[in-house]
């Protein structure tokens, strides 16, 4: 596909200098993930899903964690283009898996006993109070069992704008058997995604032109809030006009109209009923397995 | 057979004043009919009513008469089959394109209709080669330049098949030599039995293809309706963009019946091609043959800069130049070659790879952009990127609170830039509920209430029509002060009422924009600094009119 992935030939102006957005962009890359059907990846992944949330017990999380690193491996993203969303979300799963670690909060339902193998008593009282913090195997376990779920869904989840073809959610899920308007609602809507960074991009750099600096500390918190309006109105007034806009584009092109067909055809190959096999076949087992309570909570 | 429009009259739901009132017009098959008129005269609503969003999508307004669709009311039609025999190109490709791959774009009205595989990629690749866009089908469309984002959009259009095709502003967005082509193009089309409508201000430009009908429009009425040389008597010259010789004819003799007033200097040739193209050149020969008697350091000094964005190629090969208190410099260059990446520098939202930028002595890697904004001023070529505040007081005052001028100096400065954009008296006014052509000069004020001391204006021209652009340009560069900027430069710079600033800078598609207010002009190609200075050969430039056919362009980008 000539032209693809040409990217950083014609880069978005100002995109780079907006380090907050998490921007993703699919590439074309000759890899098995990526010459798999869009459908079969995505039954896959809702198997892959379902199957997870089943699971407690840490030895059986480890091997959906396992499957979820050799996708990510097989998918060939490279450090670089990927860099700021695995630090986003790795970082949002550490304060969350710490965070659980230490208030040992949502535990309580999976497990029953705690052995306690640390007591840490801070060396200053509040009120009376002397903050305590209690450390037990099962805490412990809780806390890595949690981080392997959030971390192997996570993973799973960043590839798919990676490497589906953003062109290719229409026809995916208009195969997936969604009506033609909602498929075509959907391919917008990932499109809408990287429209909107481009327009934040260009308010912030307008703004700052005008001596806005978003870090300056002001106010209290409605003072804080005030200070995005320059951001946020520009960007949401100009999304609505641009979406009459579209919606005139569509109606004069007879959008909605009728049944409507598409030019881009899904062919399933066999390497996309092994997948669809092997996610059902995981799906089933996972079922089976924890109806016969199996994969509950577990600590040494 | 033909479209026929008779006694249409429209009113907006939200509206009281009608926006169309007992239009009565024909457009026939193999002609090109231009519409022209100011904004707000009802072009766009009169597209509306023919490809049918109203009623059919504008389905709360008051429609009266009929329009007949070769033979068929189209009130009576589906928009399916409407757009069928009716094709629309909106004025701005970019917000039209629904797909992300140029071929899925043309199908997707196809798609909509329901045609079987085969049949439209036979359409497809039919269309791709009469528009001679093959080796565009596989491209994202959002890589695409401005002229290929507009072929890509009639390309969609076309693929239908209409009988008619609506053009809506076509030239708006394109440089030049994109812009003569698209015409030669709407000339083809015609002649292969289309029915062409194309409203668009730059009536001198449309009328070079020779269009066979000529429709004026004001306040939802059409005042003038016959062939072109009439519309050049008929109409206003201060409202559209006429061609030079008929203007200078006119001023002429509206001159003579009226000998005692006469016509100020800044009216008699507002497209400035011929006659004041002499006094323009004294002047620039003036500033050449006597050099800058400013201070050694210049206000913005471009040292070997180059540029590319993060690991990409590099977008901007070794530029240097100096600016200058008294410059107005247009900035001129086709699509892509760099001209808007290069002006980010001025402002510190770019800073060089390689080289150096300086902004009053200073290296603009040592400022942050809210410490340039005290020197220099950035309007963007959009309002509708900056516009936030309740009142317009708010809006101008946002930018010198930020800097941190004090409130009476603010107050005054909101007052001159008012005055400056010709909006005195809008203080209390929403900018949101302003028309587009008020927010631009809104946007403009904005930066003015700075008091920058360099302006810096991409596109001003862009979506704007002529008359809006020319007053405010009048108005902001001083214009009918006098030639060159001699006499200005020599006055303090509190004195100095009218303009706000000391220099200008500024990037236009337009050249008789640049003609008229720059006194210098740097050409961009292929992010080279190809050509610098008043000596550009400005006279070549104007003779050939704003569409400047590739081969005179040559020895400038090469």
């Amino acid at each position: 596909m000539p032209g693809r992935g040409g990217l950083a030939q014609k880069p978005v102006p100002g995109f780079l200098h907006f380090s907050m957005l998490v921007t993703w962009k699919y590439k074309p890359r000759n890899t098995l993930i990526q010459r798999l059907d869009p459908r079969s990846r995505l039954i896959f992944y809702a198997c892959f899903l379902v199957s997870v949330f089943m699971f407690w017990d840490l030895r059986i999380l480890l091997f959906f964690l396992a499957v979820a690193l050799l996708a990510v491996l097989a998918a060939q993203l490279s450090w670089r283009d990927t860099r700021r969303t695995w630090l986003f979300i790795g970082a949002f799963i550490l304060i969350y898996a710490l965070l659980t670690l230490l208030t040992g909060r949502g535990g309580f339902e999976l497990y029953k006993t705690e052995r306690v193998i640390a007591t840490l008593r801070a060396p200053f009282t509040i009120f009376n109070w002397q903050p305590t913090l209690t450390i037990s195997i099962e805490q412990i376990f809780f806390a890595l069992s949690q981080f392997a779920r959030v971390f192997s869904i996570a993973s799973m989840t960043i590839l798919i704008p990676y490497t589906i073809d953003p062109a290719q959610y229409g026809i995916t899920f208009r195969r997936l058997g969604l009506p033609d308007k909602l498929a075509f609602a959907m391919d917008l809507t990932m499109r809408f995604v990287p429209s909107l960074g481009r327009d934040f991009a260009m308010t912030m750099d307008a703004q700052k032109a005008r001596g806005y600096e978003l870090e300056r500390r002001e106010g209290g918190l409605i003072g804080q809030v005030r200070r995005l309006a320059p951001l946020l109105v520009p960007v949401v007034i100009h999304s609505i006009v641009s979406g009459e806009e579209i919606t005139d584009a569509m109606d004069l092109r007879a959008f909605g109209t009728q049944p409507r067909t598409w030019l881009r055809e899904l062919v399933y190959q066999r390497r996309d009923y092994i997948l669809i096999i092997a996610g059902v076949l995981m799906l089933a087992t996972a079922i089976i397995g924890s109806t016969l309570g199996l994969g509950r909570f577990w600590a040494p | 057979m033909s479209i026929t429009v008779s006694h249409l009259s429209y009113t907006y739901r939200t509206r009281t004043e009608p926006a169309l009132v007992d239009i009565t017009a024909k457009f026939r098959p193999g002609e090109i009919t231009l519409i022209a008129g100011a904004s707000g005269c009802g072009k766009t609503t009169l597209v509306r009513c023919i490809n049918g969003l109203i009623p059919h999508s504008y389905t709360n307004g008051m429609l009266e008469g009929t329009i007949s669709l070769f033979g068929t009311s189209n009130a009576a039609m589906p928009m399916a089959q409407i757009s069928q025999i009716v094709g629309t190109v909106l004025q701005d490709p970019e917000r039209q394109i629904v797909a992300s791959e140029v071929i899925h774009e043309i199908s997707f009205g196809l798609e909509n209709l329901g045609m079987p595989r085969e049949e439209m990629l036979d359409r497809i690749h039919k269309v791709a080669s009469f528009l001679h866009i093959d080796h565009l089908l596989h491209r994202e469309t959002f890589q695409l330049s401005g002229g290929e984002k507009q072929k890509v959009a009639l390309a969609g259009v076309l693929a239908m098949r209409p009988k008619a095709l609506l053009l809506d502003e076509p030239l708006a967005s394109l440089d030049p030599a994109s812009g003569a082509e698209a015409l030669t193009l709407m000339r083809e089309l015609a002649n292969s039995g289309i029915a062409m409508v194309i409203i668009e201000h730059r009536v001198e430009d449309v009328l070079a293809v020779k269009a066979e009908h000529c429709i004026y429009m004001a306040n939802g009425r059409i005042t003038y309706d016959g062939d072109a040389p009439g519309l050049m008597q008929a109409v206003n010259w201060r409202e559209i963009k006429l061609p030079a010789p008929v203007v200078i004819e006119r001023v002429r003799k509206e001159a003579r019946s009226m000998p005692s007033e006469g016509m100020p200097e800044s009216e008699a040739v507002p497209t400035g091609q011929h006659s004041d193209l002499k006094t323009r050149h004294s002047a620039l020969g003036t500033r050449h043959s006597a050099p800058s008697t400013q201070p050694a350091s210049p206000l913005i000094e471009f040292r070997n800069v180059h540029f590319q964005y993060g690991d990409g190629p590099e977008v901007l090969h070794d530029i240097s130049f100096t600016m200058n208190s008294g410059d107005r410099i247009a900035l001129l260059g086709p699509n892509g070659a760099g001209k808007t990446t290069l002006v980010k520098h001025a402002i510190g939202l770019n800073k060089p790879t390689r080289g150096q930028v300086l902004l009053a002595g200073r290296d603009s890697k040592t400022l942050s952009v809210a410490q340039i904004a005290h020197t220099v001023g950035y309007v963007f070529q959009s309002p509708s990127h900056m516009l936030f505040a309740p009142t317009v007081r708010e809006e101008l005052s946002f930018g010198p609170k930020n800097i941190g001028l004090d409130a009476q100096t603010i107050t005054e400065s909101i007052s001159r830039a008012l005055v400056a954009v010709n909006l005195p008296g809008y203080d209390e006014i929403p900018p949101l509920s302003m028309s587009f052509g008020q927010q631009k000069r809104i946007s403009i004020a904005s930066v003015l209430t700075m008091n920058p001391r360099v302006l810096v204006m991409d596109e001003p021209s862009a979506g704007q029509d002529y008359a809006n652009y020319t007053h405010f340009m009048d108005d902001i560069v001083g214009r009918d002060k006098g030639p060159g900027m001699t006499d200005q430069s020599d006055l303090p710079a509190s004195s100095s009422h009218s303009r706000a600033f000391e220099a200008l800078l500024f990037i236009t598609h337009d050249l008789d924009l640049a003609i008229t207010y720059a006194n210098r002009v740097l050409l961009v190609a292929d992010g080279q600094l190809v050509a610098d200075g008043a000596d550009v050969n400005l006279a070549t430039l104007a003779q050939t009119g704003r569409f400047l056919p590739a081969a005179e362009l040559a020895p400038f980008t090469m």
